[in-house]
């Protein structure tokens, strides 16, 4: 209860030492300004060549255009975006529907069935599955996947197709999806499942009645960064979907309505965002060119779309998880 | 209630059929995707070592040579009569099982291409078997022993090759100078710091050796006359080495083992380093991989014979050894045809080329290690300042803990970004802005580094708040300053941590394709790299540019010994990460 304002000095407080210290700090911080330039230096790369490339093609053509090609061998260049977000879109589905799915069981199995022991090996095992390079896959896709196909479902699939390099995206996404929803599910607490339990339900009723319902702002901010994260996937599209920006036929359907048939586009070849700029890249690197500008923008477009879908994953997972 | 309930409509009804549906369907999910990896690496094995042309006599040659002695040394220190019991009636059920139903698969259906029952046998039975029996035979000292010595034989000599490598790119006389002026005056100072309690001649160190690395640097451009590189690399890392390994056992074993253990591997490798330099090899090559596996390997075998338990697990090189003595033995006497794999020594050390039988992936091995080396040290030093910075310099609350917040939200959208973005940004501001070059591993390792640096950050802080606050109080208590306690306290605590997170990160970066092409790493060079500047390649980028040749041979052949190169040298380093992490948890 003493009111001595004036605290002794314990440390041995000398110029050397005090300067040890601040330069110690001062590294530490910097290392972690260097985060935050990256992020700065991202957006500031991508605008600053993607302004230059809107000033040569205004944004409406690119937005709209039906046609990609920055580099004709005849001239005519098109640079509109539209087969590219077919190509785009129709990958991330089709992955989709392979990765979330079994990556929602998957967290179900490892959270409610599985033993201990068998999740124990089982986890481990997953995360394998994000760690094989993506090149590989794309390997895989094109070499064993696509034959596969061709010889027991599709006998008419191409040698680049969409549909075998989404089944390797959708293979390769489905740890993100059960470890981040396992988590969820793990956090439900047991009471409510031991309620569930004492009302007379089944297992299999607490899984998805209680478990699954409880737990699924988790399993939707999962299914956002798979699908973000498929949206980004470059190497297996580059290999097994070959390079060839088509435009898909459009069909009139029975009321009217123009669709695209999923087949037209799965079983070709075709063009995402990311093959686009890869496919620039193996080119022209040097700079001034319109084509190396688009990949700026193609890329500003790619950063915008996943850094929105993260901000959107982060916000349903903090505003609407259930605090027990 | 009880008639309540019968009346209710089916309401106390329980399905059970449809309970047990679900959990076999959560389950099929689960193994869904191994499955389909398993399969894909089962044929991809094949095609790179051509397994498919294996003849069955060649296949039961080194079964029994090589696989049956492994098992058989893992039940021996397993020493359990149950395990025993059920592994050899999962390779004699796996056995028949698997004969019989190829057999009526290609009768009824049709043949499976490039597969037949003794491949589908070995893959799908035998290999599991030896997984299983490994785990559960490391249990037993006899194993543990014998994994550990294998380990630490494959182990150094891989660091060996990687630090070899590294001089193609690094000027070994600079490093010869630094060396002598720089590290060795600094260390004798630090050490005699430490051993007379003299904390000035300790502070004194760093920069007695920061004037030494300058000496070195201008020395190099004046002095003309160096010793061979063998006498180099002896001075400067096979005698470090063995003196490290040396006093490793000194205070446990005595001086006579302590000599033994530094001076049996310096000398066998020197010696290796002559023999090599009259057959052709490269001397300093071999003298590194004999001394970085032997000095290790030495004083593994002095603290085994030292404990006296599981001496004859030692055995294991030996018996894999003479195994595949053997095996080729039979295979040559007997003129068993033998098949003709991909992934042979050839691939490894040759340039890539136009005819598949010649193509090999020696170029692009070494523009990976090289940029992981340089990844590894940039990601390291910028992962463990940041995650230090947010852990222990920054308070919770206040404008600098919102400055903290803002940090970790951007840490976490960074690790969001697609890779290919980072391409870009190290295209335009690398490559053209700062003019490092397009595809130097310059460009490439800092792009990389930027890469990876997320998740490298969040696994070290993870590891950083696992260290208790007890320490990090009781060493405030003594008087420590911030620094002195995350120095002696918090980063020894964490690093294993560290480094596992790092490792598991530079995973990820050995495989990433899409940032290579971006700033214009070459898909294809013949030389390996000479200079930091001059282009790169990489095994991914190797394997990509091989996966678009048309040839049937590139497409099954060369390409899957690419990818079964790049995914033993990752599974060595995750498997090195998680041996690591494993041993720091069980040393706490």
């Amino acid at each position: 209860m003493t009111d001595s304002t004036e605290s002794p000095d314990l440390q041995r407080r000398n110029g050397l030492r005090r300067l040890k210290e601040g330069t110690y700090g001062g590294l530490f911080a910097a290392c972690a300004a260097i985060t935050l330039l990256t992020t700065v230096a991202i957006f500031v790369t991508l605008l600053s060549d993607a302004v230059v490339f809107f000033q040569e093609i205004p944004i409406s053509e690119f937005l709209t255009g039906t046609s990609w090609s920055p580099n004709p061998s005849g001239g005519g260049q098109a640079f509109g975006v539209v087969p590219l977000l077919i190509g785009t879109i129709v990958v991330t589905i089709t992955a989709a529907f392979v990765s979330l799915p079994t990556g929602t069981l998957t967290a179900i199995y490892l959270s409610e069935y599985a033993t201990s022991n068998a999740r124990s090996i089982l986890k481990p095992l997953l995360e394998i599955l994000a760690g094989i390079p993506t090149v590989v896959y794309g390997y895989f896709a094109l070499v064993y996947v696509t034959p596969a196909l061709e010889a027991t479902l599709f006998p008419e699939i191409g040698t680049f197709n969409a549909l075998s390099a989404s089944i390797m995206v959708g293979i390769m996404t489905i740890p993100m999806v059960s470890s981040i929803s396992e988590d969820a599910m793990s956090a439900v607490p047991d009471e409510l499942r031991q309620a569930g339990y004492g009302l007379g339900a089944t297992k299999f009723e607490v899984s998805t009645g209680i478990v699954v319902p409880a737990s699924i702002s988790g399993i939707a901010s999962s299914y956002i960064l798979a699908v973000s994260r498929a949206i980004g996937e470059t190497m297996i599209v580059v290999v097994a979907m070959g390079a060839q920006a088509r435009m898909p036929a459009v069909r009139e359907a029975a009321f009217g309505v123009p669709f695209i048939n999923p087949a037209d586009v799965l079983l070709e070849s075709g063009m995402t965002i990311t093959v686009a700029m890869v496919q620039i890249a193996g080119g022209d690197l040097t700079g001034g060119t319109i084509p190396y500008d688009s990949m700026f923008a193609l890329g500003l477009a790619l950063f915008a779309v996943t850094l929105v879908m993260n901000v959107i994953s982060d916000i349903i997972a903090e505003r609407y998880r259930e605090e027990y | 209630m009880a008639t309540d309930n019968a009346n209710a409509g089916g309401f106390g009804e329980v399905s059970r059929v449809r309970g047990i549906v679900f959990e076999y369907l959560s389950f099929g999910a689960s193994v869904f995707g191994l499955v389909a990896l398993g399969v894909l690496l089962v044929y991809v094995s094949i095609d790179a070592f051509d397994l498919a042309n294996a003849s069955p006599e060649w296949l039961l040659t080194y079964f029994l040579t090589l696989v049956v002695p492994f098992l058989a040394f893992c039940l021996y220190s397993a020493n359990d009569s149950e395990v025993t019991r059920r592994a050899l009636a999962a390779l004699g059920g796996g056995l028949v099982a698997v004969a019989a139903l190829f057999t009526a698969i290609e009768a009824v259906v049709a043949p499976i291409p490039r597969l037949n029952w003794q491949l589908a046998y070995l893959f799908v039975v035998a290999a599991p078997v030896a997984a299983y029996l490994a785990y559960v035979g490391s249990r037993g000292r006899v194993a543990a022993v014998g994994f550990g010595l294998l380990g630490r034989l494959v182990g150094g000599a891989a660091i060996g090759l990687a630090v070899g490598t590294l001089f193609l790119v690094f000027d070994e006389l600079v490093w010869f100078l630094a060396y002598t002026f720089g590290v060795v005056p600094a260390a004798a100072l630090y050490a005699y710091g430490r051993w007379r309690a003299a904390d000035r001649a300790a502070t004194a160190a760093i920069p007695v050796g920061l004037v030494g690395l300058v000496t070195a640097v201008f020395l190099r451009r004046v002095v003309t006359v160096y010793p061979s590189d063998l006498v180099i690399y002896l001075w400067t890392i096979a005698i470090p080495v063995a003196a490290v390994g040396a006093f490793l056992v000194v205070d446990r074993s005595g001086r006579t083992v302590g000599i033994v253990v530094a001076g049996l591997p310096l000398t066998v490798a020197t010696a290796g380093g002559f023999l090599a330099a009259g057959a052709g090899l490269s001397a300093p090559t071999v003298l590194l991989v004999l001394v970085l596996a032997g000095v290790p390997t030495a004083v593994y075998v002095s603290r085994v014979i030292e404990v006296g338990d599981g001496i004859v697990g030692l055995g294991l090189p030996i018996l894999l050894a003479a195994g595949v003595a053997a095996g080729a033995l039979i295979v040559e006497a007997w003129g068993v045809p033998a098949p003709d794999p991909w992934l042979d020594l050839g691939y490894v050390t040759e340039a890539p080329s136009r005819t598949p039988e010649e193509a090999g992936l020696y170029p692009a091995i070494v523009g990976s290690v090289i940029i992981i080396a340089l990844v590894a040290v940039l990601s390291f030093v910028l992962g463990v300042g940041t995650s230090v910075f947010l852990e222990e310099y920054t308070p919770e609350s206040g404008v600098l803990g919102s400055l903290t917040r803002l940090l970790q939200i951007n840490i976490a959208n960074l690790a969001a970004i697609p890779s290919v973005v980072y391409g870009l940004l190290g295209l335009g501001l690398f490559a053209n802005l700062l003019g490092f070059g397009f595809g130097t591993a310059v460009t490439v390792a800092l792009t990389l580094s930027l890469l990876i640096l997320p998740i490298t950050i969040i696994s070290a802080q993870e590891a950083i708040r696992s260290v208790p606050d007890d320490l990090r109080r009781g060493s405030d208590a003594m008087g420590a300053t911030r620094w002195q306690t995350t120095k002696n306290v918090v980063l020894p605590e964490a690093m294993p941590g560290i480094f596992t997170g790092t490792i598991l990160a530079l995973g990820r970066a050995i495989g990433e394709t899409a940032p290579l092409i971006m700033v214009g790493a070459a898909t294809t060079v013949f030389s390996a790299p000479s200079s930091l500047f001059s282009r790169f390649s990489a095994m991914p980028m190797q394997i990509y540019a091989w996966a678009n040749f048309p040839q049937a041979d590139f497409r099954y052949g060369v390409v899957a010994a690419g990818v079964i190169t790049l995914l033993v040298i990752l599974i060595g380093m995750n498997g090195t990460a998680i041996l690591l992490r494993n041993r720091a948890e069980r040393g706490n």
